[in-house]
This record gives structure tokens, sequence and C-alpha cells, in this order.
């Protein structure tokens, strides 16, 4: 054993447990946080299996014979509520709102012959199959537009183990902001816009912590070395002193974040081949935003930034150097790392309404959540989120003005340590 | 004869801690000036209302003339702080430093220039001055800093613990700096000590702090005959009941 190491380790554990940034940001907070993931997944998955009890459909029934009301039958046996329609195609049946009018977002279409096919395969024709049709309304809501087409895929196959294998398929199309388009699977789409909507919280989180440290140690850094206090008795606004900082680390932030999308891109390349497979790519079926929707999303990151900036200036000024700077920060990161994870799987609409109060209340949940509304052509969502995120950013700005203005930039710490700390402080001058 | 600083009944609380107790200074246009005290006495609270980092909890402070409270803005284009144990910014080199520091008080760019060229010659850095702050000892950071306080010619300028950790040879270039500066440009220097027998033969007058309060005030040979001592250390001692 290396002489002296134990006394080294003993020294340095109870420095480090005896330090109550470190005790809060490292074990106090991963604590809740991941109980707190976990609950919100939790939650998304079973508000899932909820949707797939009172799943319904339209039935669009074109063929009547014994297989059709057999597969009719097996729908309602498994759960599904159905709704049947006659001389109605699938498109009269999208334009006309039916399915709002139902409630409902699928449309099973049996095509016609279904029954005489299935016969002709039972009696030896074994080249003649058969198919069911799903329409399914495509929201952009992830776990939920797997359930539809799971639990076709799950009935034809039952069927096919009770009268034949390959007796029937299943063909399947989207109904993407009230247009069908064929051959395009909801299940497929859902992943592949899943796969693509992990790159906005993955930026967000790496974009928002490295420029949050940045502007913690820049204000940190300033205190520590006491270059703030000549700064702050120069004859400038102190106003530009936050306004130059802040800018200094959106900069700096900016170009990490551009290095980042660059090597993301080729990371997110990795995902063109299972375009290719799908034969889908998101724009050409509509799933891409407008020009309008990357401006409203562009603003929507950089407000979120610069309130995350502002709020690491305030935390930072309640530290004494760099090292508490950087810990202080830390107390955001769950705030950060809950809604970027949650919402990378689950729709902030399946949650229940406390839950989603409280992700819309934290600003680096828009970003997020204004990724996937512009995809899906709902502007609206993500200019109400700016305006909520700017609101914000002004009441931090403001703050963050405030204290940069007084002599609190300075005297803070000695408040916040508390008052056997603050009299050493006082007196150590 | 102009009074550059006057502070009348000036108190600083910070929570229960009364850091400032009612302290009275008054401080001629172009004298060294030395708050001395040991630490905790109150000198860099006094120092930073000065200097408008801090505000009075009650009292005022005039510098030529200017509330330091309501003026604040006013005060701080006739002054430099250089604060105790100050550091400049690590990845700059001197020189750099010298001219973002420069641009705060200059009007243009020749102004900027010769600002920065004296307060090369004043620190006397020569080409370390290209290098970065970082490599820096302490007594050529302070030489830097102390440059940099002078250089946009402030009719105050105020400086904690000018010399405070320096070697011999640091601190007496420093206090040659701060002499020859009130000598040739008539300014005003108000510094803050614990080293007494330094501020002794730096300082035209000097005030003795203890607790918050000025408890003696003079020159330092005034001083010294008024309590029969043989330096600055004695006479507060017997001041505070030490001796």
């Amino acid at each position: 054993m290396l002489k002296g190491f134990g006394t080294v380790l003993a020294k340095e554990l109870r420095e480090l447990v005896r330090d109550p940034k470190i005790l809060l940001g490292m074990i106090i907070v991963p604590l809740i946080m991941f109980p707190v993931l976990g609950s919100i997944m939790n939650f998304s998955i079973q508000s899932a299996a909820e949707q797939a009890k009172k799943a319904s459909a339209l039935v669009i029934d074109r063929d009547g014979g014994v297989y059709a009301i057999a597969f009719m039958e097996s729908l309602k046996a498994n759960g599904v509520k159905t709704y049947n329609l006659t001389n109605v195609n699938p498109e009269e049946a999208v334009n006309s709102g039916l399915l709002s009018e139902y409630n409902t977002t699928q449309i099973i279409e049996i095509p016609n012959g279904f029954s005489e096919n299935i016969s002709r395969h039972l009696a030896g024709e074994t080249n003649v199959t058969t198919y069911v049709k799903l329409y399914s309304v495509f929201s952009g809501s992830g776990i939920v537009e797997d359930v539809g087409s799971s639990l076709i895929d799950l009935l034809v196959e039952r069927l096919n183990r009770q009268y034949a294998p390959d007796i029937m398929g299943t063909r399947k199309a989207s109904i993407i902001k009230g247009q069908i388009y064929e051959n395009v699977d909801p299940r497929t789409l859902s992943g592949l816009m899943i796969s693509q909507a992990i790159a906005m919280p993955i930026t967000i989180m790496i974009l928002l912590t490295y420029s949050m440290q940045i502007a913690a140690t820049s204000v940190a850094m300033e205190k520590e070395e006491k270059t703030l206090e000549t700064l702050l008795t120069l004859p400038m606004d102190r106003f530009a002193i936050l306004m130059g900082k802040l800018s200094g680390s959106i900069l700096v932030a900016g170009i990490g974040a551009l290095a980042y999308m660059v090597g993301f891109n080729y990371y997110m390349g990795s995902f063109a081949s299972f375009s290719a497979v799908s034969g889908l790519d998101l724009a050409s079926v509509g799933l891409a935003p407008s020009l309008l929707g990357y401006l409203l999303l562009g603003i929507s990151l950089f407000v979120t930034l610069l309130s995350a900036l502002a709020l690491a200036v305030i935390l930072s000024a309640f530290a004494e150097d760099v090292r508490s700077a950087q810990s202080m920060v830390g107390y955001i990161y769950p705030f950060l790392f809950v809604p970027s994870l949650a919402l990378m799987y689950v729709d902030i609409n399946m949650l229940p309404l406390a839950a989603r109060i409280a992700l819309y209340a934290i600003p680096y949940t828009h970003p997020i959540i204004a990724s996937k509304s512009v995809t899906m052509g709902d502007n609206l969502t993500a200019a109400l989120g700016i305006v909520y995120v700017a609101v914000f950013t002004l009441v931090i700005m403001y703050v963050a003005s405030r204290l940069f203005a007084t002599e609190k930039i300075l005297t803070i710490k000695l408040k916040f340590k508390g008052f056997r700390k603050r009299e050493k402080s006082v007196a150590a001058e | 004869m102009i009074t550059a600083v006057e502070a009348t009944e000036l108190i600083k609380v910070f929570g229960n801690i009364k850091a400032l107790d009612g302290l009275n200074l008054k401080i001629n246009a172009g004298e060294i000036f030395g708050i001395i005290g040991p630490n905790g006495a109150g000198k860099t609270t006094c120092l930073r209302v000065i200097s408008t980092l801090l505000l009075p909890t009650s009292g005022s402070v005039k510098v030529f003339g200017l509330d330091v409270a309501a003026d604040a803005a006013e005060v701080r284009k006739i002054i430099t702080y250089l604060p105790e144990e100050a550091g400049a910014y690590r990845n700059l080199s001197g020189w750099e430093y010298l001219q973002f520091m420069a641009s705060f008080g200059a009007r243009n760019k020749e102004e900027k220039r010769v600002a920065v060229q004296e307060a090369a010659e004043i620190c006397g850095l020569g080409d370390r001055l290209r290098d970065k702050v970082k490599t820096y000892s302490k007594g050529m950071k302070r030489r830097l800093l102390i440059a940099r306080a002078l250089m946009p010619k402030p009719r105050l300028a105020i400086l904690d613990e000018p010399t405070g950790g320096l070697d011999v040879l640091h601190s007496y270039h420093i206090r040659g700096i701060i002499k020859r500066y009130a000598k040739d440009r008539g300014a005003t220097v108000l510094l803050s000590s614990h080293n007494m027998l330094e501020v002794e033969h730096l300082c035209d007058r000097v005030a003795l702090v203890n607790k918050g309060k000025v408890v003696a005030e003079g020159k330092p040979v005034e001083l010294r005959d008024r309590y029969g001592s043989v330096n600055l250390e004695d006479v507060f001692a017997k001041v505070v009941g030490l001796a």
C-alpha cells in the first residue's frame, strides 16, 4: 500500500462529503431526478396501454362476407370499438371529418373479395391471399401511433394462425395533416420521427450545459481574481458588463453548437439507411418545418439560451470561486435533463395535467416542444412557447441587471452563506 | 485647499456586523493619504465605499464634492481603484490588458496609445508585457495593476494594500511609482496598509482605523510626537490600549 494514501483519501472524502454543493449536486439531485424521469416514462407507457384499451376504428367493409364479419368480431373481442361505414371511401371519411365525428384516429378497410380469397386459400389455392388496410392518423405523439398499427398486426397474425399461415396480410397508410399517404406505416413514421426528434433534446442539453458553464465561470473567475471589482469602478454602464458577458458566452456556445451539429449530422447520417429501407423521408410526407417553423425554432432556441445564461450569471453571483459557481449551475441541470430525456420518447399531451404544467413551466422544455410542433405544422404552440420563455428571460435579465447595478453582486454571497460565514467574510477584509 | 475626500459619520452594516462605525475622514487634494490598521479594522470597506462599490448604510462620502451614492457614475470618471490581491485576465498579455483597460478612459486611439505607453513605462516590465499575465510573478502582476490604476490619470487613485504580500524589491519599486506619480501629477492617492512602517515613509498623512472608526489622524511625525512613540506601530498600540 502506498504510504500516506489512506490519510489523503480520508481527508479528501471528509472534505468532499462536507461540501453541501457536492452533496446536493452529485447525490441528492440524481436521487430525485431519475425517479421523476422514471415516473414520467412509466406514466406514458401506462397511458399508451389505456389508449390501446380504448381503441376505436371506423370500419369500411367492402366485402360483407363471412370472414369479414369474423374479422370485425375479432376486433370487438379485442376491445376495439368499431363503427361500420358503407358507401364511403377512406378519402371521403377523412375529408368529411368522420374521424373527429366518431372521435377516432383509425380507419380499417376490408377489401372486396376478402372472404372469397380466404375461402380459395383454404380450398387449396395457397397462392391466393388477402389483406386488411389500416389508415391511421399521424399526429407525432409517439407511442400512441404504434398502438393501432401493432393491434392490426397482432390480429392478422392470430387469424393467420387460426386459418392458415400467410393467408392474410396488412397494408398501411398514414393520414398526415388531413392527407392520405399510401404505404406509409405510422409505426415506421413514428420510429423515424423519434430517431430524428432526439436531435433537439440532445442539442439543448449539450448547448445549455456548455454555455451555462461558460457564463458561470466567466463571472466567478472575475470574482475569484477580483477583476470584477475593478470593472465595477470603471466609468462604464454596468449593464454593459452583463450584456458583454452574456453575448460572449452566447457566441462561444454558438460556435460550440455549430461544431456539435456538424458532428451530430454525421451521426444522424446513420439513420439515412433506415430511411432508404422504409423508402420514406419525413419531408416527403409533409413532416418538415416550414420556413416560418424554422425561424420560430431558431428564436425559441435563442431565447432559451439567453434565459439559461442569465440564470447561470445570477447563480454564479452567489459563488465565491469557479468551483462553487460550477456546482451551483449544476442545480439547474435536473430542470434541463428531465424534460429533455422525457420528451425524447413521450408526447407531452399524454401526461397528466400536473406533469404537463410542471414541464411547461420549465423554459428549457419549449424548444423541444417547438421542434415537434413546427414539424407537425403547429406554429402557434412554438410561438406561445417563445412568448413564455421571453417573459421568463426578461424577468431573469432584470434580476441579473439589478444584481450588477448594486453592491449585491459583491455582497450576495455573504447573505447566502449564512450569518456565521458573513461575520467571517466581513471581518476578513 | 481643495478637499479630495470627505467622509462624515460613515456607517456600513453587513447583517448584524458594523464594519464602519461613524468613520470621519478628510483628505486634501494632492496628498498621499494612508489608512492603516489591523485586519478587520474596516479599511477595505472604507475604500470600497469611496470607490462606489458599496453604498453607505448611513453618513456620507464626497469625492471632490461628488456624493458616492447619488453621483456614483460621475465619481467613477475621476477615480481608479485597485482591490487588494486583485488579478488581471490570465490569458491576455500584459500589453493587451493595458489596452483593454485604457479603452474605458481614452477618448480616441491616440489617447489610448499614449496611455498604454505611459503605463508600460510606469510598470517597467519591458518585453515581458508581451507575455500572458498567467506567466507573471505576484510582484510583476502588482506592478502591472498599479500602472493600470495610474494610467487614466485619475484625480484620486485608491489603492488597497498596494504592496501586500510582495518582496522587498517589488515593494520598493511600487512605492517609488506611487511617490513619483503623486509628485509629478499632483494627484491624490489614498491607500490602505497594515504595514505601518511602510506607510510612515510613503504617506503625507495617515488615519489609524480600529473597529470601523478613525482613532488617530495626522502626519506620521506629528503622531509619533503626540504619543511619544518611535514609530506608527507604537502609536497604534498606545491608541488602542495595547501598550
